[in-house]
């Protein structure tokens, strides 16, 4: 049994290059990231921005 | 379908060399039209020469942005990704046809752009924010051009996975292919948010949409326009790796943390993207701070790790090589005769001392404010993209017209001066603009003097002279850059053909001998340089707190 084992160890992929050589992961990652904390986040708060008051929007048209 | 390259012993696939060949020569004809424009540019901004009109001045800003920024580099990194991912990965391409289709769309892009920039029909310049507006065409052909590159992605990603499936590498894919698998995941975050703007912006220079909200389209748009930066970071850092294992023998000494290093650019650095953003009232100081401090700073540890892994690779072989005398011996001998060697040492110094500090400087929300929207910005890049990514795809070039192109180097001993003569230009220019900018000077401002505005503003007498700096420097740029056209097109239409190892000019080191084990620092000379880098920027950080606090005077 424990034979077995050691022969099995050296295939075993360590678990932080089954995370980093998958590039699908890290592509997902890399997309998610960029899109909740600067995308989204900021869409967020520009979109919740207060529009312009009337009166001062016709001022500037004028 | 394969030949088996008699220098490398790479195996090379035939299709995937020749679509190598014409986006390579594709980007070297986008950087000479950039540099053309470039130099006019220089000739006007400065002012005893106030070269051309207002009109023309700012049709080539739009002209040279888009060459310089978005086709010289793309262009040159696909040729790169489908270097990477099928000779360096022993593979073949996973579609051919596909890959022409998507070169079709890219020179499509290209030419329509370019027509359109000159037929005056899109004075918007690159960033074209709304409410500008441009003639459709331009949009198109910017999308044309982009839909291009991004198959062009999917076709890397399509090699890695073929390589992945037929174990044409070992355990884990090698490192600079790993760097440029980084860059092309850069690439599809890029191209997205550039799908996301230019396609609403397309509609609406047709007429189909009302409105495309300007707060809202500089947000995305720099999604796109700084994240396209960060894609040259990648792709840059990567034959930096590979320069050293070509030259000398030299591999990271860490290749896990190297590796790391390139995961942190996947998670992180496309969040610099809102530097852009930080005098824009619209989105909050939280929003800024997190994007341009917290989660950025990890990008930019993941840069000063790699500033220290590639240099020290290359100590590390020196010193293996027999050259271990003092701390920098190592460095004196090294290959300074191979002119991709010189032009990626030049790049990395130029890319950390110039163009990285600044970058950190300029990117604070509070330090930003001094040069916001100054000629320091444009500055700052120029110490990026240019000496870094620009010179880094020249230095590497030298490699490529023998071992893709399968000629000889024309005029090899120009060659040799040509990226000394290119940094010197460009760092002359770069600093030149950075502390024009430092006394205020505007960034894409055709007039210095403000004439005939109802404002004038007396500029510090030494803004005379950095100005001469300046078009000096741009001077010497532009014909460096000239110098190294004219080798790489006589080389690739004319050079005598490479027949084997005997005509290369170049060295393919092997790896060192192992040396003997020893105790203490492995790098030391890199590390001695890397505390004069911090010491640089720490110098340069206080000084720029300083200015800041002079401009504010709180008492």
């Amino acid at each position: 049994m424990e034979q077995e084992q050691q022969n099995q160890d050296p295939k075993r992929v360590p678990f932080y290059r089954m995370i980093m050589d998958d590039f699908m992961l890290l592509l997902f990652l890399g997309v998610t990231i960029y899109a909740i904390f600067y995308l989204l986040w900021g869409v967020m708060e520009l979109s919740n921005l207060p529009g312009i008051p009337d009166e001062v929007k016709s001022n500037l048209i004028k | 379908m394969f030949r088996t390259c008699d220098i490398t012993g790479f195996k090379v696939d035939l299709r995937s060399e020749k679509l190598i060949r014409y986006n390579a020569v594709f980007a070297v004809i986008s950087l000479l039209m950039a540099v053309v424009a470039a130099l006019l540019l220089v000739f006007t901004r400065y002012q005893p020469m106030h070269l051309l009109g207002a009109e023309w001045y700012y049709r080539l800003v739009t002209f040279h942005g888009l060459n310089a920024l978005i086709f010289w580099i793309i262009f040159f990194e696909v040729a790169g990704l489908y270097f990477g991912s099928t000779v360096i990965l022993n593979t073949r391409f996973c579609s051919p046809k596909t890959g022409w289709w998507a070169f079709g769309l890219m020179v499509a892009g290209l030419v329509i752009s370019n027509i359109i920039i000159l037929m005056g029909k899109a004075d918007v310049m690159l960033t074209s924010y709304t409410p500008l507006k441009a003639h459709p065409l331009y949009y198109l052909g910017i999308i044309l051009f982009a839909v291009g590159a991004l198959i062009a992605v999917i076709l890397f990603f399509g090699n890695l996975m073929i390589a992945r499936r037929e174990k044409t590498y070992g355990e884990t894919m090698p490192l600079v292919a790993y760097g440029l698998m980084t860059a092309a995941i850069i690439a599809v975050i890029t191209l997205a948010s550039g799908a996301l703007i230019y396609i609403p912006t397309f509609l609406w220079s047709l007429g189909l949409i009302d409105n495309v909200d300007p707060a809202m389209y500089k947000l995305i748009w720099w999604g796109l326009g700084h994240s396209s930066q960060q894609i040259n970071v990648a792709a840059m850092v990567s034959i930096w790796y590979m320069t050293s294992f070509l030259t000398v023998g030299g591999t990271s000494i860490n290749e896990k943390v190297s590796r790391s290093a390139f995961v942190l650019y996947i998670l992180f650095i496309c969040l610099a993207s809102a530097h852009h953003l930080l005098t824009d009232p619209g989105v909050s100081s939280a929003w800024k701070v997190w994007n341009t401090s917290y989660a950025m700073y990890l990008a930019v540890l993941a840069s000063m790790i790699h500033a220290f892994a590639v240099p020290s690779s290359f100590e590390v072989a020196q010193r293996k090589w027999g050259f271990n005398k003092g701390l920098f011996q190592w460095l004196a001998k090294a290959p300074w005769g191979n002119p991709a060697f010189s032009a990626i040492i030049l790049a990395i110094i130029g890319f950390g001392f110039i163009g990285g500090t600044t970058g950190v400087i300029f990117g604070m929300e509070q330090t930003n404010i001094i040069v916001h929207n100054t000629i320091a910005i444009p500055g700052h890049f120029k110490g990026t993209v240019v000496i870094g990514t620009t010179l880094t795809f020249m230095g590497i070039t030298y490699y490529l017209i023998p071992l893709i192109f399968r000629r000889k180097i024309v005029g090899f001993k120009l060659a040799q001066w040509q990226p000394w003569l290119f940094f010197i230009g460009i760092a002359m220019l770069s600093i030149g603009m950075i502390v024009l900018g430092q006394l205020g000077v505007p960034r894409r401002h055709w007039d210095n003097t403000f004439s005939g505005g109802p404002f004038s503003h007396n500029f510090n007498p030494a803004v005379d002279f950095f100005w001469v700096i300046t078009m000096l420097g741009g001077v010497i740029a532009f014909t460096a850059t000239l110098i190294w056209i004219l080798i790489v097109v006589f080389s690739v239409f004319w050079g005598p053909k490479v027949n084997g190892p005997q005509d290369m000019q170049l060295t393919i080191s092997p790896l060192p001998p192992e040396g003997k084990p020893h105790k203490g620092f492995e790098a030391p000379g890199t590390l001695v340089l890397t505390f004069l880098f911090l010491l640089v920027f720490l110098a340069l950080f206080f000084l720029n707190w300083k200015w800041l606090a002079a401009t504010w005077n709180v008492n």
